[in-house]
């Protein structure tokens, strides 16, 4: 049953990813704003339940594979798109959302279709270890949607620096608008880091030190980005860039893991 | 009964005549009353903008009625009847032309949207008069209608047509909504001036004025509500704003990108927006490589206002054609099956009491003014 909804909901990131960049071609986009957050809508709503299924399968968080972290961490970046996304009018960050959630649904897909490890349920839930991963990826949620903000930003810079003012560059939000939701982001990515941080020493067991290194430097990395926004010394698009520069050490602590 | 509009507008009557022809807000209401108790005339609406002045009514025995609005107008307003020419137009020809002046596809500037607020406004304004009835209820109602059908299904509302609103959309993309930005004008010129007020009118907070002289520069700045600053002190300023409009008559370039990056560090991020309606220009083009400054100069502004001018010429036979369509299928024929059931009385009061309500509101429409 999981699966048969992933593979609903992963039709659905897809099918509104076609549908948006179909509408932007002919140059209509603005008549299919809702539609396509209607198809986002139902995609979370599934992708949420096939989280429900999995975690009554394990009995805990269903963060037990690299399949499921990527089902966690796509959720995530839709919540984050719905609270942020929505609230300052950067609708079209879903348009940018989409394909992102779409490659990581399909490939948990293709490895859950191919071999699903099945129920990992354990003695005892420790409570620290299971705010500990689904915090982390919680913030990784909010720093991936940093980085698609950081690609919107560079695509709308361009746009003006070049004098392009085709349909895409009256549908992209004010580059204040963005700027601002990258900082807010990766503000509260940080947060989050930092307590699933500070619940991995709370944990019964120790924390993995691999891991624990590459969070920190995650933490780290962005806690400067942050510093040297607040600073004066950065420019809203060096802080798009090292938003998106610095979510590659995220991916490769999601590929570690 | 028959549908009339009687008027003048832009291509038919010079600003000296329709200033002379233009009806006071104030005294609108009792204009209708008296309009409606002209002989013949059962309903009454008056559209008076700076561009057009046109009464539209109903009436049993048109060319009477015609007679008759036409001497009101020329005793209301004092003027000869040999010096101006109204147009008289009726049923399909005067709803047709109604239509097209709610969809701003007669306005001036094509396309502009201004003129659908007004259209509303006036038809309120003779519904609050109780000279409307059952026939300009309808023939509003459907324009209000074609109207926004038009706006949706066309693109002949798309597009800014002038360089100051050009350069408002593109202030948009830039900062958001534009409360709280400041704007500066170097030069003190009629272009800055429309392009100051543009920004103004979308929500721009305040204006600083600078000129090589001073006395025009103050002009300027009580005209928009600003402050003058010395053309020797506009370098000063330029850290504290968001936008500067230039259009010095200066032989060269008065800005460069040394003087930009010198104030980018006390800047604290916020983006700055140059826009150089200057020629020769005022600004070097250098300066747009600068990280988050964004400099436009004429040439660019004035294309992209020529390409939505020449977009939305494109979309008039489409326009067109979706109001003939409307006509011909129920348009003008459900003005004619309406009876003779609500006729306004003579002294202006509803004669049915239950006359029918306006049913379109008036939040949306546009606040400006027609311009």
């Amino acid at each position: 049953m999981d699966k048969i909804l992933l593979a609903l909901s992963t039709l659905c990131f897809a099918g509104g990813f076609l549908y948006v960049v179909t509408a932007l071609r002919e140059g209509k986009p603005r008549r299919n704003t809702w539609a396509n957050f209607a198809v986002v809508l139902v995609g979370f709503v599934l992708l949420s339940v096939v989280l429900h299924l999995r975690g009554q399968l394990h009995g805990r968080c269903p963060v037990t594979n690299g399949a499921e972290i990527l089902l966690f961490l796509s959720w995530s970046i839709l919540l984050f798109y719905f609270l942020v996304g929505r609230a300052f009018r950067l609708s079209l960050l879903g348009t940018f959302t989409e394909p992102i959630v779409f490659v990581f649904l399909a490939t948990s897909f293709g490895m859950l279709a191919i071999s699903d490890p099945g129920a990992r349920p354990v003695d005892s839930v420790d409570p620290w270890h299971e705010l500990h991963i689904s915090v982390a990826l919680l913030s990784f949620g909010a720093f991936a949607l940093a980085g698609i903000a950081g690609v919107m930003y560079l695509v709308q810079d361009r746009q003006l620096k070049k004098q392009q003012l085709g349909t895409l560059f009256y549908q992209m939000p004010p580059i204040r608008y963005l700027s601002d939701a990258i900082v807010r982001l990766v503000g509260i990515g940080t947060l989050l880091l930092t307590i699933g941080i500070v619940s991995a020493f709370l944990q019964e067991s120790e924390p993995d030190p691999k891991h624990f290194s590459l969070a920190f430097v995650v933490w780290i990395a962005y806690a400067v980005l942050l510093v040297w926004n607040f600073s004066g010394k950065s420019t809203p698009k060096r802080t798009a860039l090292g938003a998106i520069a610095v979510f590659a050490f995220p991916l490769l602590l999601l590929v570690a893991l | 009964m028959s549908i009339l509009c009687l008027g003048v507008n832009y291509k038919t009557a010079p600003v000296e005549i329709r200033e002379r022809l233009a009806f006071s807000e104030s005294e609108l209401e009792e204009r209708l009353r008296e309009i409606t108790r002209l002989k013949g005339v059962e309903e009454s609406v008056v559209l008076s903008t700076c561009n057009r002045v046109e009464v539209y009514a109903s009436a049993d025995d048109h060319p009477c009625a015609f007679d008759e609005l036409t001497r009101f107008l020329v005793d209301h307003f004092d003027i000869e009847a040999t010096d101006v020419e109204f147009y008289h137009l009726e049923d399909e020809g005067a709803a047709r032309h109604l239509f097209k002046v709610a969809s701003g596809l007669d306005s001036m500037v094509l396309g502009e949207t201004e003129i659908f607020g007004q259209v509303k406004k006036a038809y309120h304004t003779a519904h609050d008069a109780h000279t409307t009835a059952r026939r300009m209820n309808k023939l509003f109602q459907q324009s209000f209608r074609i109207g926004k059908l038009l706006r949706s299904g066309t693109e002949i509302q798309q597009g800014s047509t002038s360089v100051g609103s050009v350069a408002v959309d593109l202030a948009e993309k830039i900062f958001g909504r534009l409360m709280g930005c400041r704007v500066m004008v170097i030069g003190a010129g009629e272009m800055s001036r429309q392009t100051a007020q543009s920004l103004l009118s979308r929500g721009a907070s305040s204006i600083i004025v600078s000129n090589r002289s001073f006395d025009k520069a103050e002009l300027l700045a009580a005209e928009l509500k600003g402050e003058a600053v010395r053309f020797d002190d506009w370098e000063k300023v330029l850290s504290e704003v968001d936008i500067v409009v230039s259009s010095t008559s200066a032989p060269h370039a008065i800005i460069h990108p040394e003087m930009i990056e010198k104030v980018i560090p006390k800047r604290g991020g916020r983006s700055l927006f140059l826009i150089d309606i200057a020629v020769p220009r005022d600004i070097e083009p250098a300066v747009n490589t600068i990280d988050n400054v964004y400099l436009y100069d004429i040439d660019f502004l004035e294309k992209v206002a020529a390409d939505a001018r020449v977009k939305r010429r494109k979309q008039i036979a489409a326009c067109e054609s979706l109001i003939e369509k409307h006509i011909g299928e129920k348009g003008i024929e459900a003005l004619r099956d309406v009876k003779k059931s609500s006729p306004v009385s003579r002294s202006g009061a509803p004669a049915n009491p239950n006359q029918e309500s306006p049913v379109e509101s008036m939040s949306d429409s546009p606040s400006l003014t027609d311009r």
